[in-house]
């Protein structure tokens, strides 16, 4: 079972750790927290990948799906701190780019 | 001897056939945690490797079984319940894995699978356990579609 640790920091960005492995049945969860995010008006998220110990393509889409959802509103989602199988799959998949690992969550949103 | 035929040679291979459903995905990640344990000679990178590819594939199982079962009474009520057998082993060599399960002839050609843009939030399932193994196969016959992996060690 994966978990969602939801928060909002004080400058209005929100941030998302899943604990666990995030398959198909996680990536659902992961879309409707997101989509939940940036509903509630928050357009700026990072999802803290320190805990997630696998990710796989349909994880991979709930990601992309929250970088096109959060753009469209002039915001962006970026990802912090992704395990070593994380930083494999987004090789593989050449999504280092649009999912450009940062390293911590504090500073995702530096530049 | 055929990849096939040398794991189910292996002493020590592990087996498992399921329901194809999606709650068996997190049994099929601790059997494979299972089999890390008996062979911890395999290095991470390729267990990862390994992972990625068998779950990708398995999702792509359970996926078309409940497309092709879609419309139709619950496979429970007709008592041809959609099922995937998975086999798992390790050689001094590479690690190797047979995935088949009963569900409707797929119609997949390997040598078509691309990695889609970056921007895609589907289709990458395939694309990354090609990337992932050393060798991918799969073929259809007598009801039956059947995967095939290798995963050398570095």
């Amino acid at each position: 079972m994966t978990e969602f640790h939801v928060d909002t920091t004080a400058s209005g960005i929100g941030v998302v750790r899943p604990e666990g492995r995030l398959n198909m049945v996680a990536a659902r969860q992961l879309k409707s927290v997101l989509a939940d995010l940036v509903a509630g008006g928050t357009h700026r998220i990072v999802v803290d990948l320190a805990d997630t110990s696998f990710i796989d393509s349909s994880g991979l889409g709930a990601l992309i799906g929250g970088v096109k959802s959060t753009r469209q509103q002039g915001g962006d989602l970026r990802i912090a701190r992704p395990t070593e199988a994380v930083l494999t799959v987004l090789d593989l998949t050449n999504l280092t780019k649009i999912l450009r690992p940062r390293d911590t969550v504090d500073g995702a949103f530096d530049d | 001897m055929t990849e096939s035929s040398t794991l189910q040679a292996l002493p020590d291979r592990l087996e498992l056939s399921a329901p194809a459903s999606e709650e068996m995905l997190d049994l099929v990640h601790v059997l494979l945690e299972h089999l890390w344990q008996q062979h911890e000679e395999v290095p991470v990178a390729e267990r990862m490797r390994v992972e990625m590819a068998v779950i990708e594939i398995l999702a792509n199982v359970i996926e078309h079984a409940f497309e092709v079962d879609a419309g139709r009474p619950a496979a429970d009520e007709r008592g041809d319940g959609r099922r995937f057998t998975i086999t798992l082993g390790v050689t001094d060599a590479e690690v190797l894995i047979d995935l088949a399960d009963n569900g409707e002839p797929a119609a997949i050609d390997l040598s078509r699978v691309t990695m889609p843009d970056e921007d895609a939030e589907s289709g990458r399932g395939l694309a990354l356990a090609l990337a992932s193994l050393t060798d991918l196969s799969f073929h259809s016959a007598d009801g039956r579609n059947h995967w095939s992996m290798r995963c050398d060690l570095s």
